[in-house]
C-alpha cells in the first residue's frame, strides 16, 4: 500500500496542484474585472471594517492569481499549498459565519456576491467545496514534490 | 548536478519574480482604473455630500436615498411597485430624495447611469428614471443599451436638445459613476435596490415589495 502511494504520489500533487491553482486562478480572474462588486461581496459578510472589506475586495482576486500561477507551474508548492489551504480556511469561517448569522449573501467566490434572496443561499455546498480545496493544499504541503514542477 | 540545479534555483526565482510582479502591477493598475476622484464632471444636481447621489428637492426634509443599478430586475420590480409614489413625493416637495446609480452588472449600466445623470442636466431626471426602468431588457448585459439607445430614449420623454445628445455620445458623466460607486462602498450598500430614509434601512424583507408598507415606513420616517 505504501509502495503504491509512493508511486503514484507525484502525480496526486500534480493533480492537487492542477486542481487547486486553477480554481484559485479562475476564481481571481472571474473577479478582476468588476472590482467593486468584489469589494461589495465581502462587505456583505460584515466580518471586517469596510475600508479593510474593500481593500481586500480589491487585492484578493490578484492574490488567488498568483497562488494559482505559482501551483499550476509548480513553484513554491510547499508555501502555496499552505497559503491556498489558509485562504480556504479563511473563506469557510466566513461563510459559517454569515450562515450561523442569518446573513442571506452570495459567498462571491467565483465573482458576484452581495446580498440575495434567503432560499438561494449554498453555504453547505460552499463550505463542502472549500474543504475539499483546503484539503488539496494540505496535501500539497505536506507532498509538495512532483510531476512536471518548474521546481524540482 | 551543481549546474543544474543553479539554472533550476534561477528559473524558480525568475518564475517567482514575475508572478509577484504581475501580482503587483495588477494590484495598482486596478487601484487606479477604479479610482474616483472629485474632479470628475458631475451633473449640477449631483452633491458629493450625498453621497455624488442625484437630489432632488435640496432643502427638503426628511431624506431618502434610492440605490439602484438600472439593469437590476429588482430595482425594476421596485419601481413599478413604489415608483409612482415615490415621484409623487418628489413633485410635491415632501421630501429631499437622492438617487445613486449603480452600476455593477455590467457596462450597460453604465451606460445608463450616464444618461439618467445627463438627463439630469436637462431637468428630466425623473422621467429618464422610469423610462430606463421601463426599457430594461429581459436579461442582464443583453446589448439593448448599445448605440444609439440612450438617444432614442432621451427623445423619446422629450429630450431633444444637442446638448444632451452630446453628454450620451461623450459619456460626460462615466467618471462620475466611480464616485457614485466609492460612496455607497462607504456607506456599506450591499445590494439593489437599497432604500434608506435619514440614512436608516428600510426592511427589504416586508417594505420593498408591500406598497402599503412602504408609504408606511416613509411616513414613520417623517414624510407627511
Amino acid at each position: 500500500m505504501a509502495d503504491k502511494f509512493k508511486v503514484a504520489q507525484p502525480w496526486l500533487t500534480l493533480l492537487a496542484r492542477l486542481i487547486l491553482g486553477v480554481v484559485l486562478l479562475v476564481a481571481g480572474t472571474l473577479k478582476v474585472p468588476n472590482l467593486p462588486k468584489s469589494a461589495m461581496a465581502v462587505r456583505a459578510y460584515e466580518m471586517l471594517p469596510i475600508p479593510i472589506a474593500n481593500f481586500l475586495g480589491y487585492t484578493l482576486p490578484w492574490i488567488e492569481i498568483g497562488l494559482g500561477l505559482l501551483l499550476i507551474v509548480g513553484v513554491t508548492v510547499k508555501i502555496s499549498g499552505a497559503l491556498g489551504a489558509l485562504t480556504m480556511l479563511a473563506f469557510i469561517i466566513a461563510i459559517a459565519q454569515a450562515w450561523a448569522r442569518g446573513l442571506s449573501i452570495d459567498c462571491g467566490c467565483f465573482g458576484g456576491g452581495g446580498a440575495i434572496d434567503p432560499e438561494d443561499t449554498k453555504y453547505l455546498s460552499e463550505i463542502i467545496r472549500d474543504i475539499g480545496l483546503m484539503g488539496l493544499g494540505i496535501f500539497l504541503y505536506l507532498y509538495p514534490k512532483g510531476r512536471f514542477a518548474i521546481e524540482k | 548536478m551543481a549546474a543544474n540545479s543553479g539554472s533550476d534555483k534561477g528559473t524558480r526565482n525568475l518564475v517567482i519574480g514575475m508572478v509577484l510582479f504581475i501580482v503587483a502591477v495588477g494590484i495598482i493598475f486596478s487601484f487606479i482604473s477604479n479610482r474616483a476622484s472629485s474632479n470628475f464632471a458631475i451633473p449640477a444636481a449631483v452633491s458629493e455630500a450625498d453621497g455624488y447621489g442625484i437630489v432632488l428637492n435640496p432643502t427638503a426634509t426628511p431624506t431618502i436615498d434610492i440605490w439602484v443599478d438600472y439593469q437590476c430586475p429588482a430595482c425594476r420590480s421596485f419601481e413599478v411597485l413604489n415608483g409612482g409614489y415615490i415621484n409623487e413625493i418628489i413633485a410635491q416637495k415632501k421630501a429631499k430624495v437622492v438617487f445613486h446609480p449603480l452600476t455593477f452588472i455590467g457596462a450597460e449600466s453604465i451606460i445608463a447611469a450616464n444618461a439618467a445623470a445627463c438627463a439630469a442636466d436637462e431637468n428630466k431626471f425623473v422621467d429618464m428614471n422610469l423610462a430606463l426602468f421601463q426599457n430594461q431588457a429581459g436579461s442582464e448585459n443583453s446589448g439593448k443599451w448599445q448605440g444609439d439607445a440612450m438617444l432614442a430614449l432621451g427623445d423619446s420623454i422629450g429630450i431633444k436638445s444637442d446638448s444632451f445628445k452630446e453628454c450620451v455620445r461623450e459619456g460626460n458623466y462615466v467618471k462620475w459613476t466611480r464616485n457614485v460607486t466609492d460612496a455607497s462602498a462607504s456607506k456599506n450598500v450591499n445590494s439593489t435596490p437599497t432604500i434608506r430614509i435619514n440614512g436608516k434601512d428600510l426592511d427589504r424583507n416586508t417594505e420593498y415589495g408591500d406598497p402599503v408598507k412602504f408609504k408606511a415606513a416613509l411616513a414613520a420616517g417623517g414624510v407627511k
